[in-house]
């Protein structure tokens, strides 16, 4: 690690300490003070892309625990966020809890449920894992909660959320700035809780399952205990992202939770870079922000490409899957090995190394 | 038991199809080792090509024709662009290489192309249905079951019979011994890549034929999955038996299971391959003819 010199550490707390410099507190102390009054200056655009940033950004986080940390490759983890929205709107609807209690009952069934496709990784890894987290997606979405979940209630296909509905001790979570401050609220406990997690016995145990399972359990590791712990937490943080994910929608459908989106995930991950906290941050705000501009990159071409415009999801999806594979070609760490190099070179300046 | 036997001559013309696209599939695991997610995707292109030939004013087998040309051209340009490079890569990355492959050509189909249902227009095959024993068959289906046998028969005589065929077999089976005989690993993999754009390509054309043609064919490439996962990953016959068993199954259930639980259970069809797959994985994951040669924990 880093660290300038004349800083001298007295104490253990301190050497374990987050940020340890004045000028890291500095710059942390800046980045939340942007992030806090973001809305007071910003409109309302501006916010909900920042609001479906931080939905990826929660969202991400438990696919780059299981491949990024325990090297558990899952395809289906839009599954895991569907069973995180359900629950909470079904909670909130149908059996009138309040929503903090229902968010957290979802989030508990989702990393169950997140266990209970987990369980064949005891055995299987590689290819026969990709095929099972599929199969997740497939028996979640595609059958459950299509054939009979959204059909609870006598609603067809989807569970309507008035304005209104979701409240926290009595104050409704409606707009977008009220959708903010939660999942900026939810993300900074998420990122923290994880990136303590990651440092703890059970981090460690997750990081030697994915370096070398055979080796991880010559050390003692229970690696089955310790996967199903991993899909375990992936599977609560992605119950957190479908809980707070549907205060900003109108309606819950199966169409937010498709294959594409579970793929799509693992494309942020491999694009901010695999096996790094800040990846899953800069993996969101890359195709998030980025192919936000993209719009009005495209804006201009309206006149002679009248389909760019009208598809313009099409042309993000055509940008994102160009972004995923030219990524895995030129820069496979992703961008937070990028960050990285940059910090260096600043640290160091005016040496090369 | 008319029924029954509708069902199945049905599930295996359209099982066929699926035959198709499972051997292009497992021809690029097999040679190269890449699991290729972006399979639906090449059948779209396929399938948009040959209706744009098609209403070029081609007659229907010179299209198709020219799909296989232009679908060889475009594998081999796929595999020297985008696969080359990967070769030796952990598995994550080249299959995500391949899933950003999948998002980028279905929306650049979408771009070209639109989202809106289009259909061979005039039709190819005569509307009438065949009669046959009291069973009633579309006859597209009938004339997509011969194209699709015809064309893996073509490819299996490849295999067996031609230079290009044998050193696919080759590096297949052992690839170090092969690259030492001087077989060029690099041309198989090209190769694999092009045979799977070219079957994909006649496989969306005909699954176009049968239900009109939009974004949601590419749905084939993952129904393609069951198939080899029945059939054994790397087993060219296995991939084709699993196709068949895959349509005949997926028609049965759909037949079946709606009668049985009452109406409790139904629109079975898109999801019980995904089923008969888990169980498959359970109980006998190496497939019918795999290569038990599975990585256990």
């Amino acid at each position: 690690m880093y660290l300038p010199a004349g800083v001298y550490h007295e104490t253990y707390t301190a050497n374990h300490a987050w940020w340890q410099t004045t000028f890291v507190r500095g710059k942390m102390g800046l980045l939340f003070a942007f992030v806090l009054t973001l809305p007071l200056y910003a409109n309302l655009y501006v916010v909900s892309v920042a609001n479906i940033t931080l939905y990826t950004i929660l969202s991400a986080l438990g696919v780059q625990l299981l491949i990024g940390y325990c090297g558990q490759i899952t395809l289906g983890h839009a599954a895991f966020i569907a069973v995180g929205a359900y629950v909470t709107a079904m909670g909130v609807l149908f059996w009138h809890l309040p929503y903090p209690v229902a968010a957290l009952l979802g989030c508990v069934l989702a990393g169950l449920w997140s266990v209970l496709f987990g369980l064949p990784s005891a055995r299987i890894k590689g290819f026969y894992q990709i095929m099972t987290t599929m199969a997740a997606q497939f028996i979640t979405v595609d059958f459950i909660i299509t054939k009979y979940v959204s059909r609870v209630g006598g609603r067809e296909h989807y569970f309507s959320l008035p304005p209104g509905t979701i409240t926290i001790a009595g104050w409704p979570v409606d707009s977008e700035i009220e959708v903010y401050y939660l999942a900026v609220a939810l993300t900074i406990l998420c990122v923290a809780g994880l990136a303590n997690l990651l440092r703890s016995r059970v981090g460690r145990a997750w990081i030697a399952i994915r370096d070398n399972d055979i080796a991880a359990e010559a050390m003692g590791v229970n690696v089955v205990a310790y996967k199903l712990l991993a899909f375990f937490a992936a599977g609560v943080l992605a119950g957190a992202a479908g809980a707070v994910w549907i205060p900003s929608l109108l309606f819950v459908s199966p169409e937010h939770f498709q294959l594409s989106w579970g793929l799509w995930l693992v494309g942020v991950v491999l694009i901010g870079g695999i096996g790094s906290l800040h990846g899953v941050v800069f993996g969101a705000l890359f195709v998030t922000v980025i192919l936000e501009l993209l719009k009005f990159a495209v804006i201009p071409l309206a006149d002679v490409f009248p389909a760019l415009t009208e598809r313009f999801l099409y042309v993000k999806e055509a940008a994102f899957g160009l972004a995923i594979v030219l990524f895995l070609l030129y820069e496979p760490r992703g961008l937070a090995y990028r960050w990285q190099q940059v910090k260096n070179y600043f640290n160091l300046w005016p040496f090369a190394y | 038991m008319a029924l029954f036997v509708e069902l199945v001559l049905s599930g295996i013309m359209v099982g066929s199809i699926y035959a198709l696209v499972a051997l292009g599939w497992t021809l690029i695991y097999k040679c190269s080792g890449v699991l290729n997610l972006a399979m639906g995707e090449l059948t779209l292109i396929g399938a948009y090509v040959c209706l744009t030939y098609y209403t070029w004013g081609f007659p229907f087998l010179l299209a198709l024709l020219a799909t296989l040309a232009t679908g060889f051209v475009l594998g081999l340009a796929t595999e020297r662009l985008f696969l080359r490079r990967m070769i030796g890569e952990p598995i994550l990355a080249v299959i995500m290489i391949t899933a950003g492959l999948a998002f980028f050509f279905r929306a650049l189909v979408a771009l070209t192309w639109g989202t809106d249902t289009v259909t061979f227009r005039p039709p190819v095959f005569p509307q009438e249905p065949v009669r046959f024993l009291g069973m009633v068959f579309g006859q597209v289906y009938i004339w997509s079951f011969v194209a699709a046998i015809v064309l893996l028969v073509a490819f299996v005589w490849f295999f067996q019979r031609s230079r290009w065929g044998l050193s696919m077999q080759a590096t297949a089976d052992d690839e170090m011994a092969a690259l030492s005989l001087g077989v060029s690993a690099k041309r198989v993999y090209a190769l694999a890549w092009a045979i799977a754009f070219m079957a994909a390509g006649v496989g969306g054309t005909l699954l176009g034929n049968i239900n009109g043609l939009n974004i949601s064919v590419g749905y084939l490439g993952i129904l393609v999955l069951p198939a080899v996962v029945l059939g054994g990953l790397n087993s060219v016959p296995g991939a084709i038996v699993g196709g068949l068993v895959i349509g005949v199954l997926q028609n049965l259930s759909d037949g079946y299971i709606p009668q049985l639980t009452h109406g409790m259970v139904t629109g079975v069809k898109e999801i019980a391959p995904f089923v008969f797959m888990v169980i498959i994985l359970l109980f006998r994951p190496y497939g019918l003819w795999g290569w038990v040669k599975i990585e256990r924990v």
